[in-house]
Formats: structure tokens, C-alpha cells, sequence
């Protein structure tokens, strides 16, 4: 066994560590810590990527050596070591583009508590990508749930702690679920390792039993995640979560939190219960109806949102529809549209949502409609950015959303069902999603008619120009994300056939 | 249809029914403090459901005594393990859910969420 | 592989995008300015008064270096033998591909044409407007990727460029920024886009049953694959019509452009009505005779969907032109009439029709760009945008007057104009056509519709000539209410005191740099007309090859 193989193991216990090291350090040396975590983190997970490409074939890790029915492990593929480098990319980013709101919404004192989350976070984002046991996978759901719910009520008013508890509620319920249908599956097929119940549950399909059983966990266990990841109608939560909490807290929790959930999902259709038996099950049916629903939904919300970022979390819940409709098409091609749109979909929501906080400050610290008019000329970098995510978002060719729309779109084509719900749910969002971020764009680029004669009369002029050089890190989060976006765009072929080879070695 | 079936996994049905009125409680009730009873009804019953799983009738709890080794002896530990395992993470989840609720209440003064939300939406902040 | 094809497409964007920065540089600077309060503005609105005619020559200079550079090397590089290139591979089968065939050269020809005369006319006019880098930055940007469309290989390049096109142009159409203005664009937004949508649905079907994505003239599609399966690629086909179809104004996705053309500035509505448009006649004619094939197409419902939308927007728009007082809105009503002309032609699918389409591509182009030119050189002097208000404005610019005459014998067809020959060649393909009753109805409403184009276009010159005993010209506060009350400059209030003592009005032509294009256009379509024997050679070559 090489060195470079202990590093998943290694990256999870560094980052489970650094947590409670933050709480006894203060704000600064935390978020030091926290920084230096990462950057190891994405480091290592990129040494294990390159590792596992060159291996061409994944790897078990066994903790504490205990062999297969009994151990705990770790097993390692391409997708797994792709997603956490990607997820430490996007994460340190975030971080970095939300330094000033930080210190600005977070009580003087309580910033390490910050850092103590973001941390714990990390660690069961890990966890949940590498880990091989379901029930671990559970433990480290709920890890990943309380601090979500950290870092949502950091900032600490009422909409805050509003949006934590409604958010802890639809969490507990999709949690509760996802263990029952564990239970279910455990029940059935006596394992919680993901590749012996792969095993059991492919007797047990071939020979015809325990079918309801079975289909009640997948149920389960797909329903809980779906809960968990804002689908549609459990999405009540997620415009106050997004929408109120501090800026690295919104867009880690839109970029990553979700779609931590999302990737289990994938796990287990994949890897635990495999497609087959998925994709006869009615239960992907049942994910691509509020996938599409979603889709709509969540832009039609969106529309009529008078907030800059709530608006952006309404637009969440219509990716997730995306996501959720490429999983519902249950087809290989339909899974990989998926998580190229869970990258896609990553690298832009956070782009959006520190772009807009950038906008924000240029126009007094507000992200209401109407007061960010101009605000792209106050604040050149942030202007640009929201653009470039907007256009994005709509699927424009350059950017990376054009990239999941054409991957969403040829994964329809010749299914025979449901080729044309697909393309028309796209043809529809991709209209709606232009409604509003071309308004916004269009907005955020007109003058302030009474900015023409100066210091005109109706209400106080709340802009101030905002320098490329005010806030470096948040300038350069952006520069970064926008680039991340470019590349997505425009290099997907060798992203796309990682992703392929990744799910190849799930089997 | 299969009431026989019902009746020979009478306890797992309670299980079930135990969750369901775990489950629409947690999702249903307005006060936040009867959610968390939901909650914890929830997983109680989730619990309940996997120890039945690892319970064999007529064999003895998963300790050795009396320097008996032979595993058809005791019952099947993993699930019980589990139980232990969702237990701490159902109490740290109340903890935190009871915190939030105490920050709430303070601020507020109700336990109601959907009265708070229409108090913070009448706010307008 | 041949990397000198990015230079023509790369140095207008990158040479517009450095516009845009530095216009960006002022605006924050402005809003800098705003900010700290009105304490300084004195000064500096003195320091810029001086500097800005500078400026502006120095402005206008780069364009047209730019410009002049880029152009030459589009053609020569277009006209010069085959080249091909492969950008980058977007996905596993799917290249970025820049090829120049026989179509690309005519498009790139025409484009590069109106590009240059709408920019020189718009040194002058974008005085008129303000905001000149913004506006000459997305000019440039536009031009390139206008280029890197027509040099497109395959329909996902092509399709990337047609979103790009729409982008780009969005900022030319909302350039007064008024909410008129941002309306209108939105509009034009939400058209394209859905439209383009309807294009991306056809290539994801196209994709599945062709060959490849690459053009080849006469199509790509794979039978053995189609087989079964005509009733989706009908329809994906159809889309792809209606689809692109918007941004050529077709019916029923038609109703953005009289909205957007006119309220953008007369050389931007020029550039957008001559070329703009003709980018969706591009994706059409790439779709239907590089991809999918005539003979598919031929006798099915898609062919006759197609022939009836194309007429009925031919005759809808010459009917809402002939009603319309706005002379923009008129030329933009026209723009849809005449633009369904050469869709028609297009769904004749037969070579001589086909040729006439491709003609008609060239001779809109000239036409329709110096009939917007027109309409701006009286925004900009008289601020005049209704028809009646145009009454006796012959005698005051008579060079200008009579360019727009000639032009409007061009568009309406007569003889020995360029419009006459594709539009001969236009009923001639119909009335070869074993289309049925479209045969004989094609050519009807195409006389119908060049004789209201004779009525909505000829008297405005006529009146514009011989305004008639007792002509008085009404009353001219109207004149503010189109355009935005700028007081253009400050002619225009001597003129209209002289003019409402009904003195004769002296001759005021309007500057070079705005009546040298019209001159040169306007030569144009008539010489089309007289010598089109090599252009119809080449438009009929294609013809061949793709039917």
C-alpha cells in the first residue's frame, strides 16, 4: 500500500481535529487553521486523484484492519477523489470570498465557533464521499446537519435562527427517513457495507424477493436525501437559510452542503443497490416528476423575489431540480449530466452569491432589488461575475451551465418516455432562468436616473464605489470562480470522461 | 389482506406506527417542543425497529459471562451497536434543537415557528 | 489547420472588449465622481468639453483601424482558398470548427460590407447618443462574432455564435438605456433565446440521427439511423425553423423586432436589420441544406408549414408597414416582410429559388442598412421620426433624398434595380416548384407585397419631393416626443423657425462621413441590378451544390 492511499483517511481525521483545535483558538489563528486545512486537504485529495487515475482502478481502505464484513472502510475511486478535491476548491474559495461579512455579522468572540463548523463540515463532506459503510454514512448526515445548522445561526437574528430551526425540522425528517430505509436495507440483506449489500441485493433481485422491502428502503432512503437536498416541496426552508445567514454560509451551504447529499445518493444508487434495480424501480419516476416540478417551481419563485439572494436560493431550487431530473432519467448518461451539473452548478451558485454580497456593497449594504441599480459600475469585478454566473445559469455556450444543459439534453434524447417532458422542462426553465438573471444583469448595468444630476432628490444615495483592491481575498474568490466557470465551459470533454470513469469504478 | 403477517411482526408494525407518529408529529405540529418529542418518537422507533432486527429469540445479550464463546449463544450485537451509535447522535441533535428552541423563545416569546415567521415577515426584517 | 481564421474573429473582440474596459474605467470614474459629491464637477466638466472632440477623432480612428484591418483580412482570408480550424473540443465529438465555405464567403462578404458603412455613419450620428465606447466596443465584438458565425464548420460552433450574437447585440438595442429601450431589449432576449432553444432542440435530435455535426452541402443526415424515426426529426426540424425563425423575424416569433429595431440608434438598427437578421437566415440555411437536406424535407408538412408562415409574414408585414407612421417602425415592419422573402425562397427548395434567397440576402442587406442610415441622418438633424413629418424634406436634402429613392426602387423590385433580380429569380423558383398551390401563390403575394412595399416606401420620397400646395409642416413639438427631446444640435432650431415662415429651405446636406455611405449603398443596389451576372453565378453555384 503507498502512502498517498492513507490520505482520504488522513484528510477526514485532519479536518475532524481541526475543529476543536479552532474552539480554543481565537478568530484569526482559527481561521488560519481552517484555511491551512483545506488547502492540505485539496492538496491531498488531488495527490489521491492523480494516484487513483494512474492505478486506473479503485481502492479499499480498511480501518483498523478489520477485513470485509465486520470493518469500517474507505474506498476510493476517481469520482470520490474528484469531488473532494472539488468540493475543497469550492469551499476555500467561498471562505475566502466571505472574510469581511464575517467579521462584520459574527459576534467578536464567537468567530472561532465559525471556523469549529466549517471544519466539522469538511470533515463529513469526506466522510460521505469516501466512506463504504451506510451507516456511516448516516452518522456523518447528521454531522453535516448541525453544523449546516452552525453556520446558518452564526449570524445571530431572527430570521437566522427562524430559517436553523426550519431548517433542522425538514433535516431531522429526511434524516429519520434515511435511517429507516438503512435499517430496511440491513433488515433485508444483513450487511452495511456498501459492497456486500451490493452483493445480497443482487440475489435477492435476481431470485424476486423481499421486492417491497426492498423498494421501500430504496424509497426511503431516496426520499430522505431528496428531503434533505431541497427538492422541490421540501424546499421551504432554503430561501431564509441561503437567504439570511452570513455569505460563506450561504454559498457553502448551496454549493456543497446539498449536494454532499446529492453525491450520496448517488452512492447508493450506484454502489449500494445498484442501477439495475434502480432504474426498475419507480422510485427514479417519482425524482424526475419534482425534478421538473422543481425546475419550474423554484424560477417561478424566483421571479417574484424582490431579494437579491434570496432570489439566487430560489434559482438553488431549481438546480437541484436539474439535478434531480438527470437522476430521475435512470440512465448512465443521465447520472453524469447530474454531477457535471453538481459541479457546474457548485462552481456557479457560489460565484453568484458572493458576486451579489460584492454588489451588495456597493449599494449600502443591501441586496434589495431595487437598490442595487448601477451597482455593476460601483463595483466592476462583482458586476462582472454576476454576469458571468447569470449567463451561466441561463446556459449560455462558453459558460458551464450550456455544458449540463447539453449533457441534460443529450441524456433525453432517445429515452423513449421521457425525452420530451426533459427537453420541454429545460426549454422552459432555461426561458424562465432568463427572466430573471437577465433582468437583474440588465438592472445591475443601468444608471440611477437621478445619479445623472448628481446628488438628486428621492432618498439618500446609498452606492460607493467598491475598488478591485478593497477586499483582495474576495476579489480574488472571484477571478478564481469565474475562471473555474470558463473552464467548465469550455474544457468539459476531459471533466466529462472523468466523471464516466469515475462512475465506471463504482462497480 | 396479510394480517398474518402484521400479526407474526407485531412488533415491527408498532415500530412503524411508532414512526409514523413520530414522523407527522416532527412535520405537523406547530409547537416547537412537540416537535422535538416527535422527533425523538422518530427515532425511538427507528431504534426499536433495529434491535427487533439483531434480536434471535432465546439467546442472551452480546456479553461474554461465564466464559461461554460460542456466537449461538447471543443475539446479533451489530444492531445493538447501531442503537448506541444513533442514540448519541439523536441526543446531540435534541440538544441542538432545544438550544435553538430556548434562542428563539427568549427572542420571541412563543413556541410557535409559524407565528414567528409571520411576526418576522410583519417586521419586514 | 490554419490559425490566421482566428485573427478576424479575435482582433474585433478583443479590440471591442478594450473599448468596453475603458469605457467601463470612465463609468466608474463617473459614478466615482458622483459620489464624492458635485464639489469638482465644474472643473471637470470644462476639461472634458475641450479634450472630448479629441477624444471622439481619436475614438473614431481606432474603430476604423481596427475595423479596416479586420475586415480585409476576413475577406482576403475568406476569398483565398479553403481553411479550416479546429479550436478546442467542447465535447468528445463535438469541436469548436471553424470552416469557410461558399455560403460563409457571400455572408462574410455582406457583413463585413454593411459593417463598414454603418460605422462610418456612426462616427457621426453617436454624437447624437452618447456612451460612444460602449456602444463602438460592442460594435467590434459583434463583428467578430458575426465572422466566427458565418466561418462556423458545425452547428454546435454555429450555435454558439448565434448565442453570442444575441448577446452582443442585446447592448446595441438598449443603448439609450431608457425603459423603453430596456424593454424592447428584454423582449428581443426572450424571443432569441427561446428561439435558440428551439435550435438546440433540433441539434440534440440532429446529433442522434446524422452522420455528423460537421456541414456538408447537401446534408449529413444517416438514413439507415433516421429510419423510423422522421416524425421527431420533422419536428425537430420545425423547431429549428421556428426557432431561428425568430431572429429572422418569421411568424409567429416575430413581434421583438419592430420593438427592438427602432428604439436602438439608426446605425445599430441599420447593422440589426440588415445583418443581425440575416444570422438566423444563416443557421436556417446551415440546418436545413448542410445538415437535414433538402430531399428530406421536400413535399413533407414541415416544407409547408414552413412556405405558409413564410408568405403570411411576407404579406403580415408589408400590410403593418403600409399602416405604420413611425418611419423606423415602418423600415423594421418592412425588415420582417422582406427578410420572409428569401425564407420563402429558402422553403421552395429548388436551385433557382435558392438563388434568389442568397441574392435577396445581399441586396436586403444593402438596402435595408441604407434606408436605416436615412432614417438616421434625419433623427440626427431633424430629429424627425414620423412619416409626416418627412414632407418637403427633399429640397432640403436632396443627395440624401434621392439615395433613399433609389434604394426604395431597389427593395420594391424595379428594374434595373438589385431587388428585381432576386426577386425574379425568387418567383421563377416558386413557379418551377412542384409545390402545388404555393406554385402560383408564392409569386401572387409576392407582387402583393412589392406593391405595398411600393406604398409604404415611395411616397415618403414623393412627398418628400413635391410636398404638395399648402403642405404646411406640422407643428414640431411632435419631433421631441419620438426621440428624447436631445436638441441635436443647434440647426435644428433655426431651421425649424425657418421653415414655419414657409420660406424655401436651403439645402443642408448632411456630413461625409453620413452621406457617403448612402451614396456608396445606394450604388450598390442599382448596380446590383445591372452587372449581377457574376453574383448570381456564385449564388447559383451554391444552389447546385446544396439541391
Amino acid at each position: 500500500m503507498e502512502f498517498v492511499q492513507n490520505f482520504p483517511f488522513l484528510s477526514i481525521i485532519l479536518s475532524l481535529f481541526a475543529g476543536p483545535l479552532c474552539s480554543v483558538l481565537n478568530g484569526k489563528w482559527a481561521r488560519r487553521v481552517n484555511t491551512a486545512v483545506i488547502s492540505i486537504i485539496g492538496i491531498m485529495s488531488t495527490l489521491v486523484l492523480g494516484n487513483v487515475i494512474s492505478a486506473g482502478r479503485p481502492y479499499v481502505y480498511l480501518m483498523g484492519h478489520f477485513p470485509a464484513p465486520w470493518g469500517n472502510e474507505i474506498r476510493v475511486g476517481i469520482l470520490e477523489a474528484f469531488m473532494a478535491c472539488f468540493f475543497c476548491v469550492i469551499m476555500l474559495l467561498c471562505m475566502l470570498g466571505g472574510i469581511r461579512e464575517r467579521e462584520a455579522q459574527i459576534e467578536e468572540g464567537k468567530q472561532n465557533l465559525y471556523y469549529v463548523m466549517v471544519n466539522l463540515l469538511l470533515c463529513s463532506l469526506l466522510a460521505l464521499i469516501y466512506t463504504n459503510d451506510l451507516f456511516t454514512a448516516y452518522v456523518f448526515v447528521e454531522i453535516n446537519t448541525i453544523s449546516a445548522c452552525g453556520l446558518i445561526m452564526i449570524r445571530q437574528t431572527g430570521r437566522t435562527f427562524e430559517a436553523a430551526a426550519r431548517y433542522m425540522i425538514m433535516s431531522l425528517l429526511g434524516s429519520g427517513l434515511l435511517l429507516l430505509g438503512i435499517c430496511h436495507l440491513y433488515a433485508v440483506t444483513g450487511h452495511l457495507l456498501m459492497s456486500n449489500i451490493r452483493q445480497q441485493v443482487q440475489l435477492i433481485a435476481a431470485t424476486g424477493q423481499y421486492h417491497i422491502s426492498l423498494m421501500v428502503a430504496l424509497g426511503l432512503m431516496s426520499v430522505g436525501l431528496a428531503i434533505k437536498s431541497a427538492l422541490y416541496p421540501f424546499h421551504a426552508w432554503l430561501p431564509d437559510a441561503y437567504g439570511y445567514s452570513t455569505l460563506s454560509s450561504s454559498a457553502i451551504l448551496s454549493s456543497l452542503v446539498s449536494k454532499g447529499y446529492i453525491f450520496l445518493l448517488i452512492k447508493i444508487f450506484y454502489r449500494v443497490v445498484g442501477f439495475e434495480v434502480v432504474r426498475e424501480s419507480r422510485v427514479v419516476n417519482v425524482l424526475f416528476v419534482f425534478g421538473i416540478a422543481g425546475m419550474i417551481m423554484g424560477s417561478v419563485s424566483a421571479i417574484g423575489e424582490g431579494n437579491l439572494r434570496r432570489m439566487i436560493a430560489y434559482s438553488s431550487v431549481a438546480q437541484i431540480g436539474y439535478i434531480y431530473m438527470g437522476l430521475g432519467l435512470a440512465t448512465e448518461a443521465g447520472s453524469i449530466a447530474s454531477l457535471y451539473h453538481v459541479l457546474s452548478h457548485g462552481a456557479t451558485k457560489s460565484l453568484l452569491f458572493v458576486a451579489a454580497a460584492g454588489l451588495a456593497d456597493a449599494s449600502g449594504g443591501s441586496d434589495r432589488y431595487g437598490d442595487i441599480t448601477g451597482a455593476g459600475f460601483r463595483n466592476r469585478l462583482a458586476g462582472v461575475a454576476f454576469t458571468v454566473g447569470s449567463l451561466s445559469m441561463v446556459g449560455m455556450p462558453v459558460f458551464s451551465g450550456f455544458i449540463s444543459k447539453l449533457l441534460f439534453a443529450q441524456a433525453a434524447v432517445g429515452h423513449t418516455h421521457k425525452m420530451l417532458p426533459t427537453v420541454i422542462a429545460l426549454a422552459i426553465s432555461t426561458v424562465l432562468n432568463a427572466v430573471y438573471f437577465m433582468k437583474t444583469v440588465i438592472r445591475i448595468y443601468t444608471r440611477k436616473p437621478m445619479g445623472l444630476s448628481g446628488m438628486g432628490s428621492g432618498g439618500a444615495e446609498t452606492g460607493r464605489v467598491v475598488s478591485l483592491s478593497e477586499q483582495p481575498a474576495k476579489s480574488a474568490a472571484l477571478v478564481c470562480f469565474i475562471l473555474l466557470n470558463l473552464i467548465l465551459g469550455l474544457n468539459s470533454d476531459p471533466i466529462v470522461r472523468l466523471i464516466q470513469s469515475g462512475i465506471e469504478m463504482f462497480e | 389482506m396479510h394480517w398474518e403477517y402484521l400479526l407474526n411482526n407485531y412488533e415491527e408494525a408498532v415500530a412503524m406506527i411508532l414512526f409514523g407518529i413520530g414522523f407527522s408529529n416532527l412535520l405537523l405540529q406547530k409547537n416547537l417542543i412537540k416537535k422535538i418529542i416527535g422527533l425523538n418518537i422518530m427515532d425511538t422507533a427507528t431504534y426499536l425497529f433495529l434491535a427487533l432486527k439483531g434480536y434471535i429469540a432465546d439467546r442472551k445479550a452480546p456479553v461474554v459471562v461465564d466464559g461461554v464463546t460460542s456466537p449461538e449463544a447471543y443475539i446479533n450485537p451489530i444492531p445493538s451497536g447501531l442503537v448506541l451509535t444513533g442514540i448519541v447522535v439523536s441526543v446531540s441533535v435534541t440538544a441542538l434543537m432545544l438550544s435553538l428552541t430556548i434562542r428563539l423563545y427568549r427572542r420571541y416569546h412563543t413556541l410557535d415557528l409559524d407565528e414567528i415567521t409571520t411576526r418576522l415577515k410583519r417586521e419586514g426584517k | 489547420m490554419d490559425a490566421l481564421l482566428l485573427i478576424p474573429i479575435a482582433l474585433p473582440v478583443v479590440g471591442g472588449a478594450a473599448l468596453l474596459v475603458s469605457s467601463f474605467r470612465e463609468g466608474a470614474s463617473v459614478a466615482g465622481r458622483q459620489d464624492s459629491g458635485t464639489g469638482g464637477s465644474g472643473l471637470t466638466a470644462s476639461r472634458t468639453a475641450g479634450g472630448q472632440e479629441e477624444s471622439r477623432v481619436g475614438l473614431c480612428v481606432y474603430v476604423g483601424m481596427v475595423l479596416g484591418i479586420s475586415v480585409i483580412l476576413a475577406l482576403t482570408l475568406s476569398w483565398t482558398g479553403e481553411r479550416e480550424l479546429v479550436l478546442f473540443t467542447l465535447l468528445d465529438t463535438i469541436p469548436v470548427y471553424f470552416r469557410i465555405d461558399a455560403v460563409g464567403r457571400l455572408f462574410v462578404t455582406v457583413v463585413s460590407l454593411i459593417w463598414l458603412m454603418s460605422a462610418l455613419s456612426a462616427f457621426v450620428y453617436m454624437r447624437h447618443e452618447g456612451k460612444e465606447k460602449r456602444y463602438f466596443g460592442f460594435y467590434l465584438i459583434l463583428y467578430g462574432i458575426l465572422v466566427a458565425s458565418d466561418f462556423a464548420g458545425n452547428l454546435v460552433t454555429l450555435y454558439l455564435f448565434y448565442e453570442l450574437t444575441t448577446l452582443a447585440s442585446m447592448p446595441l438595442v438598449l443603448h439609450s438605456g431608457k425603459r423603453e429601450s430596456v424593454m424592447a431589449a428584454l423582449k428581443y432576449l426572450f424571443y432569441s433565446l427561446c428561439g435558440a432553444y428551439g435550435g438546440l432542440f433540433a441539434i440534440f435530435i440532429l446529433y442522434r440521427y446524422s452522420d455528423t455535426l460537421t456541414f456538408a452541402a447537401g446534408g449529413t443526415l444517416n438514413m439507415a439511423a433516421a429510419q423510423g424515426h422522421e416524425g421527431i426529426l420533422l419536428i425537430a426540424v420545425f423547431a429549428a425553423l421556428l426557432g431561428f425563425g425568430a431572429k429572422a423575424g418569421m411568424v409567429p416569433l416575430h413581434a421583438w423586432l419592430p420593438t427592438a429595431h427602432p428604439v436602438a440608434p439608426s446605425p445599430a438598427s441599420a447593422v440589426l436589420s440588415a445583418i443581425i437578421v440575416k444570422s438566423g437566415v444563416l443557421a436556417v440555411v446551415r440546418v436545413v441544406f448542410y445538415i437535414v437536406g433538402a430531399e428530406f424535407l421536400r413535399g413533407t408538412w414541415v416544407q409547408q408549414a414552413w412556405m405558409t408562415l413564410a408568405l403570411l409574414t411576407v404579406f403580415m408585414g408589408s400590410m403593418l408597414a403600409y399602416r405604420e407612421q413611425v418611419f423606423k417602425k415602418r423600415l423594421a415592419y418592412s425588415t420582417v416582410s422582406q427578410v420572409s422573402y428569401i425564407m420563402f425562397g429558402l422553403s421552395l427548395l429548388t436551385a433557382d429559388a435558392f438563388t434568389g434567397a442568397m441574392l435577396h440576402v445581399a441586396v436586403h442587406a444593402v438596402v435595408k442598412c441604407g434606408l436605416f442610415l436615412t432614417a438616421g441622418v434625419f433623427v440626427y438633424y431633424f430629429d424627425y421620426t414620423r412619416v409626416e413629418q418627412l414632407t418637403g424634406i427633399g429640397k432640403r436634402m436632396p443627395k440624401t433624398m434621392w439615395c433613399y429613392l433609389l434604394l426604395s426602387l431597389a427593395l420594391v423590385g424595379i428594374p434595373p434595380t438589385g431587388g428585381f433580380i432576386s426577386k425574379w429569380y425568387l418567383a421563377e423558383g416558386a413557379l418551377q416548384s412542384d409545390t402545388g398551390v404555393f406554385a402560383w401563390l408564392g409569386p401572387v403575394v409576392l407582387l402583393i407585397s412589392a406593391l405595398l412595399t411600393a406604398g409604404y416606401l415611395l411616397p415618403v420620397a414623393m412627398k418628400g419631393f413635391f410636398p404638395g400646395v399648402g403642405a404646411e409642416p406640422e407643428s414640431r413639438d411632435e419631433g421631441d416626443k419620438g426621440s428624447g427631446g436631445l436638441a441635436a444640435v443647434p440647426e435644428t432650431e433655426t431651421k425649424t423657425g425657418a421653415s414655419s415662415t414657409s420660406e424655401p429651405d436651403p439645402i443642408q446636406e448632411p456630413a461625409l462621413a453620413m452621406l457617403l455611405p448612402l451614396v456608396i449603398l445606394a450604388a450598390l443596389a442599382v448596380l446590383l441590378g445591372i452587372f449581377p451576372g457574376s453574383l448570381i453565378e456564385y449564388a447559383s453555384r451554391i444552389a447546385t451544390s446544396v439541391l
